[in-house]
């Protein structure tokens, strides 16, 4: 019994996964994707730590309801001013989900390559199956060194064009300005999320459609998130909308968080009327 | 062989030049990043006594191109010229002026031509070119916004989407098998006979040895379709395929 289970572990902290979310633009829902993402996957069990790159803002431990127990954060780590336990929060509601906040009073200047490498190399050790890059907006220092280590990436985008083409951009950076780039590793896993979609608009012409985003960027879909009130009440809460079921932003992102753990999953949300989609969108 | 941008210059007010330089290079900045250039002052006449030299010279470094040398400078202003930094040029100048760069009715202008190969034992910094033709460039991964690629000396072959904002830039033909949705160029150091081939145009911009068509002047009725690009009287024509 013993023997099965330590095997069992070596393999988890062995298959450990780092995932980016990114997007380029700001305000897309990075964050919030981080936040829900980590929680539903830890709450299948798994172990997972969610990062705020997002030094000098900080945004993640206040989605995630976890601000005021921070006392270090992810730079004092790096520089060696605080050891990686002290800093990581455990999570009130789901026991295998953490959270390593980012500084307020540093900029990203303060994430180097090494200091971050050593971090995430570290957590890797403590056995964590999921670690969730939350990455600033932009194409700068932050971002990438979000993304530098990155075995997948979660690429968050509005059904807008200037958001688009933001993703583009950041989906050309992942193939060339990381680390499995730059050792000619397999390629990083790229999926495409899309989020604050309204069905109602795209039927109208105003917004562009899961078919028009695909068609540029050209990579998976991972799900659709709608837009929703529930996203911003939760935010505010400090509750991660994925636990409060009822909600059609926890359905949505539920379902991201199976697909992406490999399970088949039809898309939802995607059109006003449970209807045949994939008809229109691969026929 | 090397060949070099020319910078000829009708005028001395600096803020014309600056501003005509701008226009010219913002069209595709790639091309002209940390270009060489040569400044041919010929047409300036007697007015060049007028030119400020180190200004000048440093309005072309701010503009994200090198200032080399001075062609057709008289004597007496020759340590001005080193003085900011410059060479004297005393080779020939053959310019190709690309059709419709000079339009002869506005005088007073700076224009860019390209010229073709020069002997490159007088000169030093010259674009590197690899001697011979060491067959296309082949990309088959897509080319996304802010992506930048250049095919040497070669074709570019692009069996992948060309985004918007990137650019694909080949010295030879430019082919690309798949939407062609950002700017490309073909015969990027001047050589007229170079063609465009895309399977589906919605370029952002298509260039050949230096003549240009924006996205507004693809005819709607090339648009998604398989086209090709190639010059005719140092103009780009456009016929589907």
């Amino acid at each position: 019994m013993d023997s099965v289970s330590s095997t069992k572990e070596a393999t988890v902290s062995n298959a450990s996964k780092v995932v980016v979310v990114t997007s380029g633009k700001g305000g897309v829902g990075k964050t919030t994707t981080s936040a829900n993402i980590a929680t539903g996957i830890a709450l299948q069990g798994k172990k997972v730590v969610a990062i705020d790159f997002d030094v000098g803002l900080r945004n993640l431990d206040l989605v995630m309801g976890c601000e005021r127990r921070v006392v270090y954060d992810f730079v004092n780590v790096i520089r060696n001013e605080a050891k990686l336990n002290q800093a990581l929060i455990r999570d009130k509601r789901v026991e295998t989900l953490y959270v390593l906040p980012a500084s307020q009073t540093r900029d990203k200047d303060a994430l180097d390559a090494e200091g971050v490498g050593r971090v995430i190399n570290e957590l890797k050790e403590q056995g964590f199956d999921y670690i969730i890059c939350d990455s600033p907006a932009g194409i700068e220092k932050g971002a990438q060194m979000a993304m530098y280590f990155a075995d997948e990436a979660i690429v968050v985008t509005n059904p807008e064009v200037s958001s688009v083409r933001d993703s583009d951009r950041v989906l050309g950076l992942l193939a060339a300005k990381t680390s499995r780039a730059e050792t000619n590793s397999a390629a990083i896993r790229t999926h495409l999320l899309l989020t604050r979609y309204s069905p109602a608009m795209v039927k109208k012409g105003e917004m562009l459609s899961v078919g028009d985003v695909l068609e540029l960027l050209g990579i998976p879909l991972l799900g659709v998130i709608p837009e929703s009130k529930a996203v911003l009440q939760s935010s505010n809460k400090g509750t991660p909308a994925i636990l409060d079921e009822t909600t059609d932003v926890a359905q949505a992102y539920l379902d991201v968080v199976f697909r992406y753990l490999g399970e088949e999953r039809q898309h939802r949300f995607i059109e006003d009327q449970k209807r045949g989609f994939f008809g229109r969108l691969f026929g | 062989m090397a060949s070099f941008t020319v910078l000829r210059l009708k005028s001395t007010d600096l803020e014309l030049i600056e501003n005509q330089l701008r226009a010219k290079t913002s069209q595709l900045p790639s091309l002209f990043l940390d270009a060489p250039v040569l400044i041919d002052v010929a047409p300036l006449a007697d007015e060049v006594a007028a030119l400020p030299l180190s200004d000048l010279a440093r309005l072309v470094r701010a503009c994200q191109m090198i200032p080399v040398a001075v062609a057709h400078l008289p004597d007496g202003l020759r340590p001005a010229a080193v003085e900011a930094g410059m060479g004297i040029w005393r080779g020939p100048i053959q310019a190709r002026v690309r059709a419709g760069a000079e339009p002869a009715s506005i005088p007073s202008i700076p224009s860019i031509s390209s010229v073709p190969p020069i002997p490159s034992h007088e000169t030093t910094p010259a674009p590197q070119l690899s001697a011979a033709h060491g067959g296309p460039v082949v990309v088959t991964t897509p080319v996304r916004g802010g992506q930048v690629i250049h095919a040497h000396n070669n074709d570019l072959v692009v069996l992948a989407p060309v985004n918007p904002g990137a650019q694909v830039i080949a010295d030879g033909h430019l082919h690309v098998y798949a939407p062609m949705r950002g700017r490309g160029v073909a015969g990027a150091k001047g050589l007229p006979g170079a063609r465009i081939f895309c399977q589906k145009l919605e370029a952002e911009l298509l260039a050949i040895s230096g003549a240009y068509v924006m996205a507004d002047e693809i005819p709607p009725a090339m648009r998604g379709r398989a086209v090709q690009v190639y010059l005719e009287n140092g103009e780009c024509r456009l016929q589907p395929l």
